[in-house]
């Protein structure tokens, strides 16, 4: 079984972190969202997957190589410009010869969903889209169903206007017709491929399968927070203790460390913590619910809860992060209530004594003063002293 | 160097040995050939690429050897690519070394055979055919046949009819595959990674009877075992994964590869670094000198690690070209510690010198990327550098790699020795922890360096100036550029520059200066003013702004102490790659040149 992953998603609304590397490489319990969709495609029977990439595709390519590390056959279709997950998908055409699976890159979804919507593609030989239900659809492609079949798909309806609780759940399987159905197609600008499946559901059958499984989505800094914390739940402890871990230190069996981690006397990595690899953390620093990414220091006395830490970042020491409920502005719309302690992007340089106020979102390259009280948005290589 | 592919199983081999050297093109790529047994042989030959060589497409054949050749004797003509043959044509040989003797042993022969080729191989054939005349087996017959010959060799041969294959190995590198139903024989595991990881080592002397019962391995004439070992590093090495050039890959790799050379051995609690070493420490503390051999880039990481070896473990270090080495000069060989640095584990100069210095009786330690490779064997001790496999013939994560862990090893001796203060340790084990992450914030920056490349990619010449451990850097990155953009490209001290090499600057000439910490940048930067009057662009490789206004163009190094220098390599890394592929330059298979060199 072949499948085609759309992995060249930028993910604007997780600045920085995506301006270093797409969004599918995220790493949520310490691996990229897209190894963890990989590993369903592997599991649910694929052997060969055509990734399509775009701007930092080098992070996708050092990543999974050729596949061997997953016993798959992995190559490489690059989508040189942002024009629609339509016009992504056409981009693999050419290694596509017969029936093939169709995913997001940046949506964590079980195997099951997969061999689902293969088995009913390959029953009726029909282009299948799947579906689930959620509470408020309105910020996805929402789909009115007419018994087991889709009568149409809108992508971001007013909410008003939803006429269905089910949306889109970003898996499909498809026969190659579905090229040309795509170039058929009216773009208007970019070519997305649900304004193909809507088409066509004028046309033809097109199949839904519900999907009631795990399907997460990381849109908002803080769903990396809590993806990363319902994943550490769902797989488990993994029992591994790093390296160079002080006696008199704290690591807690729902906190993942990757290879090369040192922490130090007396400091405490609490639960829904991963850190990435070749990660310090300093003597005494406390660490709670945080995705830490690869070498990354975080240097004695900090204290870092909710928190996400872009690579290479350094945190000084007695930096305050200290987390809890805040209301956000991301992108013109304001969330109430998240649980947001801050995004801090990568190769970022933090003196002493830097207090980070909730909801602080630091752009990378920055230098953050000692003293310094962070708040708000911080553009990339700007330097912060204190006031 | 060539490199050597077989396979005898239940597939067909034609497409299994193609397949191979195509794994093993980086050792060679001027011309290649394949012999597939049945009741006769059935050769194919060509000049150029493995490419050129079409697939066979005998499927029922399942026995055969191949060879993609780099020419040291012979012209790279299809006639003198292997295999080679006898008069009758029933025995076919392949062959990766240089037969000393095939002068004399071509002149015994010459009477009553004809030689087809220039090559130094086809006198080995001949002589399996002449003692196949007196009626032995093939494997009597290979006996008899290295016997007689001097030199370094790993060959391959079988004959039409023999349902098996003989191999044999004198210096030169060849290890055996198993598999469930099948045996594989290659120059290195590359050749048939993706079909298995379980291999056998041949030593020197070793000739192995492969047939359909099993391996049977002989040195002179007595049955030995050889143990199967299981590959450690995984098979990721085979494909380029999306990027147009290995080489390309490799740069991407390097964060990586740093953080697997340092993974599990560097205590910060501690402030102690453990590489594993058998050495004693009494022995460790008692060494007056470190010998380094080396060559090309290895020796460049050499130059590297001695001048951190003498500031930091208080040894007096030599730093010597492996094909120039001589254990001489009156030094104590007992209280001397010879270090061979090779990515390969088989780079024939190295090696010869690393005999040279345990026939002096000196105490060897080895700095290699290769599991299970001769100098593993050869030398008293080794530390690897866990670059997991390099393809590109250009080296560049091996060499990030080889620097690092060397600085893991002038931490540990200093230690050892008690030459460093904790203070000092500390500053460069967190250097050495921050390089992965420096090197990826220059992988990042790639737009700015691919722009930079394709503005000065058609300069005269290119001059790199360093000083300290920016010498080894700019005579390693001048190295990058010659070797894959075919440009004239010279390293120099910075303050030599003057005494000589000045009268090449010229306005089309640009200068890369080492600006870096530990490179003394402040005296480089008077070097930068000299060559800016003479009109020469300056491209400055510098982690400080205040050096900065001097320059056309920088290459921003983040700050990370000691080992800056290397980050800026990174950085020259990609603007080689960049001006190479600017003119359209091979680069994975720049001309002349092989991967690891296994001739002297």
């Amino acid at each position: 079984m072949k499948a085609v992953v759309l992995a060249a998603g930028k993910g604007r609304r997780l600045w920085p972190l995506t301006e270093n590397r797409p969004k599918p490489m995220i790493p949520v319990a310490n691996r990229p969202i897209l190894e963890h969709v990989v590993d369903a495609l592997d599991t649910a029977g694929v052997d060969e997957i055509v990734l399509v990439v775009g701007a930092n595709r080098e992070r996708v390519q050092s990543h999974f190589e050729d596949g061997q590390g997953w016993d798959l056959d992995i190559s490489y279709v690059v989508q040189e410009q942002q024009l629609g997950t339509g016009h992504a998908l056409l981009q693999a055409e050419s290694k596509i010869g017969d029936s093939f699976v169709a995913l997001n890159g940046d949506r964590i979804i079980n195997a099951e969903l997969i061999e689902d919507v293969w088995e009913r593609h390959r029953d009726t030989n029909d282009p299948v889209v799947s579906v689930t239900r959620i509470d408020e659809p309105s910020s996805y492609g929402v789909v009115e169903l007419d018994g087991e079949d889709v009568a149409s798909i809108e992508e971001k309806p007013l909410p008003q206007l939803t006429k269905s609780d089910y949306i889109n759940a970003g898996v499909y399987a498809f026969s190659p017709d579905i090229f040309a159905a795509i170039r058929r197609t009216d773009t208007h600008g970019e070519q997305a491929l649900t304004d193909t499946l809507s088409e066509l559901a004028s046309e033809r059958r097109i199949r839904a399968v519900q999907y009631r499984g795990m399907w997460l989505d990381v849109s908002e800094p803080w769903d990396l927070l809590d993806v990363n914390d319902s994943l550490i739940a769902y797989h488990g402890p993994s029992g591994d203790r790093p390296a160079s871990v002080d006696e008199s230190a704290v690591v807690a069996e729902a906190a993942l460390t990757g290879d090369g981690v040192a922490v130090h006397p007396q400091a405490a990595v609490l639960r829904g913590v991963t850190l990435g690899d070749n990660v310090s953390i300093g003597p005494g620093a406390i660490l709670e619910n945080a995705v830490i990414l690869s070498d990354v220091t975080i240097k004695a006395g900090s204290v870092v809860k909710d928190c996400i830490v872009g690579a290479n970042t350094t945190l000084g020491p007695n930096t305050t992060v200290e987390g809890g409920d805040t209301d956000v502005v991301l992108a013109d719309t304001v969330y109430h209530d998240v649980t947001f302690g801050g995004l801090i992007g990568d190769n970022v340089d933090g003196g002493g004594n830097v207090t980070v106020q909730p909801g602080t979102i630091v752009g990378n390259d920055a230098t953050l003063g000692s003293g310094s009280l962070i708040s708000g948005r911080i553009d990339e290589r700007s330097h912060v002293t204190r006031g | 160097m060539c490199g050597i592919s077989g396979y005898l199983g239940t597939e067909p081999a034609g497409r299994i040995v193609h397949q191979g050297l195509k794994n093993l093109e980086y050792r060679g790529y001027d011309s290649a050939g394949i012999a597939l047994v049945g009741d006769t042989l059935t050769i194919t030959k060509t000049e150029g690429e493995v490419d050129e060589l079409p697939v066979p497409t005998q499927d029922d054949i399942t026995c055969g050897i191949g060879h993609t050749r780099w020419s040291t004797h012979g012209e790279p003509t299809e006639a003198n690519a292997h295999p080679h043959t006898d008069c009758t044509g029933e025995v076919a040989v392949v062959h990766n070394g240089i037969i000393e003797n095939y002068d004399a042993l071509k002149a015994s022969l010459r009477d009553d055979h004809v030689f087809k080729s220039d090559t130094d191989t086809e006198v080995i054939p001949h002589l399996i055919e002449t003692h196949l005349a007196d009626d032995v087996d093939l494997l009597t017959a290979v006996q008899r046949t290295t016997d007689q010959l001097e030199g370094s060799y790993a060959i391959a041969v079988t004959a039409a009819g023999y349902d098996g294959i003989v191999v044999a190995r004198q210096d030169s590198p060849l290890l055996l595959g198993h598999a469930d139903d099948a045996t594989f024989i290659g120059s290195d595991a590359t050749a048939f990674i993706e079909h298995t990881d379980r291999v056998t080592y041949l030593e020197s002397g070793d000739i192995a009877h492969i047939t359909r019962e099993g391996v049977e391995i002989y040195n002179h004439g007595e049955r030995v075992e050889r143990d199967v070992e299981t590959l450690e590093w995984d098979a990721d090495a085979a494909g380029k994964g999306g990027y147009d050039h290995y080489m390309l890959k490799e740069i991407h790799e390097q964060p990586r590869a740093l953080r697997q050379a340092i993974s599990g051995r560097v205590d910060e609690l501690a402030t102690s670094v453990d590489l594993d070493i058998d050495l004693p420490e009494e022995y460790l503390q008692s060494v007056e000198e470190i010998q380094i051999i080396a060559c090309g880039t290895s020796y460049h990481a050499g130059l590297y690690a001695a001048e951190l070896l003498e500031a930091h473990a208080e040894v007096r270090t030599s730093v010597h070209v492996a094909s120039e080495y001589e254990f001489n000069g009156g030094r104590d060989p007992w209280r001397t510690l010879v270090i061979a640095i090779t990515q390969s584990g088989e780079t024939a100069d190295t090696l010869s010198a690393l005999r040279t210095a345990t026939r002096a009786g000196a105490r060897t330690l080895a700095l290699t990327n290769t599991l299970g490779s001769t100098v593993t064997r050869e030398a008293d001790d080794t530390v690897f550098i866990r670059a997991g496999p390099e393809i590109g013939v250009a080296a560049t994560k091996t060499f990030v790699s080889q620097v690092a862990t060397a600085t893991l090893f002038s931490v540990y001796l200093a230690q050892v020795r008690n030459g460093i203060s904790t203070k000092t340790a500390t500053r460069l084990l967190e250097s050495v922890r921050d390089l992965p992450g420096a090197v990826q914030q220059i992988l990042d920056q790639e737009d700015i360096i691919k722009e930079t490349a394709r503005e000065y990619a058609d300069s005269d010449a290119f001059f790199y100036i360093g000083r300290a451990v920016g010498y080894p850097v700019a005579l390693e990155s001048a190295l990058k550029l010659k070797e894959i953009s075919y440009d004239h490209a010279e390293g120099f001290p910075a303050g030599e520059l003057k005494h000589g090499p000045l009268a090449l600057v010229t306005s089309e000439t640009p200068v890369i200066a080492l600006l870096t910490d530990e490179t003394r940048p402040k005296k480089t930067l008077n070097n930068v003013k000299e060559v800016k009057s003479r009109g020469a662009p300056v491209i400055g490789i510098a982690s400080d702004p205040e050096t900065t206004g001097h320059v056309d163009t920088t290459f921003d190094i983040p700050d990370c102490g000691a080992m800056e220098p290397v980050v800026g390599n990174v950085a020259l890394q990609l603007f080689a790659y960049y001006v190479a592929d600017e003119k359209g330059r091979p680069i994975d298979k720049p001309r002349n040149l092989a991967k690891s060199v296994t001739v002297e």
